[in-house]
């Protein structure tokens, strides 16, 4: 369903992803493991056209979105909890949401969507009011990724849920995206904390400085000695 | 007592009026991080517009007005794309783009509509007693609903629609709005268009009362940033407040001070929200 082929992605003149390649099939939960400053960010945000490769080749759904503007991405149904979570902080919680359904296809099923995201987030329907800025940490997290779940996306990139999260939380929230692969969303899932995402994953992919440099199921990736120490401090 | 009220009243006309000059200028800082210093040009452009469709081709009044607008809203769109766009990311380029232009447009008016004031039609005659105690003009008066027919207008349109909340977003962070699907380029040109259409409506709506000339423009921008400034950047109940404020004062000190210094109390009220409450009246403090 996502293909990123062999892609060269520069910040400013300092390159930072070096022929990268990864896939994402339809239904799969995939992550991307990777230390501080390795690339993770970057990758997410070549997919969502923020940034743009000097070589290689990214498609979704089988059509190029390689240089393709974001909100177009956004409109083909992919959508993303970014990192650092940029809610928008002066706007309601209901607000916020109703973005998330920007794209007009989204539009039309607002009402059921906003029904179900509170089904999953019951503290957002208690919040709806509220300015989105005053929420603490972890509501502003729920708030991110229900605005991601409000288009209904096909394809979900999640960068760096559990981050500055108490572990209830990000339970919780784990526990969310596995209701979210039931009703068939695909999500790729980036995370610095390996045992977590290993743990929800089909399929992962360590990126060192910038490089692809293993590849496998969880179970693989799991039983790698490097892996285990590097990542899972074992 | 009678006169301090008229007075007083003088004041909220302007200061509405002011709020929707304000507000221009306030959505475009708050959108696109641009100074609009043409805004005063568009302004009395729009005057000068609906003076002509009705005086010189013989539109009806009414309609001229937001045929002017209209224009205006055109040309806002149409200086968007030429000479905005290529500036977004360098703030002073853009500062130095529409001074030019604010420059070139002054010239460009003294030339076409020549140095005279020129009055658009009243749309109404005669005035009104007010609760027994003054007598107040019908034009100033239909003004003053209009300008607040169209400050509810705004206020909906900023509040309720999709593009005003595609505004905010935009305007709170740009690129996360374009990851949910707001189409950037879009806002930034309706929105610089919206700025320019509220430079004109203040322009018109003011014209019958005091004519507009091609050399008031510069205090007309002033005017409008020291709105900006007193009411908080990207606030726009502070434009609204901060409007209010700026006419009662100007009104009420040229009628008990001197009308020399109408223009000053602009000034002071700029310097002392500067040295006082930088961030402005309901502006968000930041750092
Ligand atoms: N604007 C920029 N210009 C140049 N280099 C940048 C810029 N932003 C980030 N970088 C560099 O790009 C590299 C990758 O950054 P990126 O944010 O993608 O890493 P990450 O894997 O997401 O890290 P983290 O785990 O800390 O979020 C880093 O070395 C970083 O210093
Ligand atoms: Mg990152």
């Amino acid at each position: 369903m996502l293909e990123v082929k062999g892609i060269n992605v520069f910040r400013g003149e300092a390159q930072i992803l070096w022929n990268m390649s990864i896939s994402v099939e339809q239904g799969e939960i995939v992550t991307v493991l990777g230390a501080n400053g390795s690339g993770k960010t970057t990758l997410v945000e070549s997919i969502l056209g923020v940034h743009h490769p000097k070589m290689g080749k990214i498609t979704f759904l089988g059509e190029e979105i390689t240089f393709r503007s974001s909100f177009l991405i956004a409109r083909m149904g992919v959508s993303c909890v970014p990192e650092g979570r940029r809610i928008f902080k002066d706007m309601t919680v209901y607000e916020n949401l109703e973005m998330g359904a920007y794209p007009m296809k989204a539009r039309s099923f607002l009402k059921e969507t906003v029904g179900w995201v509170y089904s999953l987030f019951p503290v957002l329907r208690e919040r709806g009011g509220q300015i989105a800025g005053t929420l603490s940490g972890g509501e502003q997290q729920m708030l991110a990724i229900g605005r991601a779940l409000m288009s209904k996306p096909i394809l979900l990139l999640l960068d760096e849920l559990s981050l500055g999260l108490s572990p209830k939380i990000t339970k919780e929230i784990y526990g969310t995206i596995k209701k979210l692969h039931q009703e068939k969303v695909t999500i790729l899932l980036i995370e610095q904390n390996a045992t977590l995402a290993l743990r929800h994953c089909y399929r992962g992919y360590i990126l060192e400085t910038g490089r692809i440099t293993l590849q496998g199921t969880s179970q693989e990736l799991l039983g790698n000695e490097h892996i285990r120490k590097a990542y899972l401090g074992l | 007592m009678s006169e301090f009220l008229m007075y007083l009243t003088n004041g909220i006309v302007m200061g509405v009026i002011h709020a929707i000059s304000a507000i221009g200028v306030s959505l475009i800082v708050g959108i696109m991080k641009v100074v609009n210093f043409a805004h005063g040009e568009l302004y009395i452009f729009a005057g000068y517009f609906s003076y002509h469709l009705s005086i010189s081709l013989g539109v009806p009044p009414l309609l001229a007005m937001p045929l002017s607008v209209f224009f205006i809203f055109l040309v806002g769109i149409g200086m968007e794309r030429t000479l905005i766009r290529p500036t977004y990311g360098d703030e002073m380029y853009s500062l130095i783009i529409t001074f030019v232009l604010s420059i070139v447009l002054q010239n460009a008016a003294l030339l076409i509509f020549g140095p005279y004031p020129n009055k658009p039609p009243n749309l109404i005659s005669g005035a009104t007693n007010i609760f027994g105690l003054y007598h107040y003009g019908n034009q100033r008066l239909l003004s003053f609903f209009i300008s607040i027919g169209i400050l509810v207008f705004i206020f909906y349109l900023i509040k309720k629609t999709w593009f005003g909340k595609s505004i905010r977003a935009v305007s709170q962070d740009r690129g996360m709005a374009s990851l949910v699907g707001v189409d950037h380029y879009r806002v930034n040109m309706l929105s610089f268009g919206l700025g320019a259409a509220l430079a004109g409506t203040a322009g018109v709506v003011i014209a019958p009362i005091f004519p507009v000339t091609p050399t008031g423009s510069s205090a007309i921008s002033l005017t409008a940033f020291v709105v900006v400034v007193l009411g908080g950047m990207g606030s726009l109940k502070g434009c609204v407040v901060g409007g209010l404020i700026l006419g009662m004062m100007e009104n009420l000190g040229a009628a008990y001070i001197s009308t020399m210094y109408r223009q000053i109390f602009g000034f002071i009220i700029l310097i002392l929200v500067l040295v006082f409450r930088p961030w402005g009246l309901f502006g968000q403090k930041t750092q």
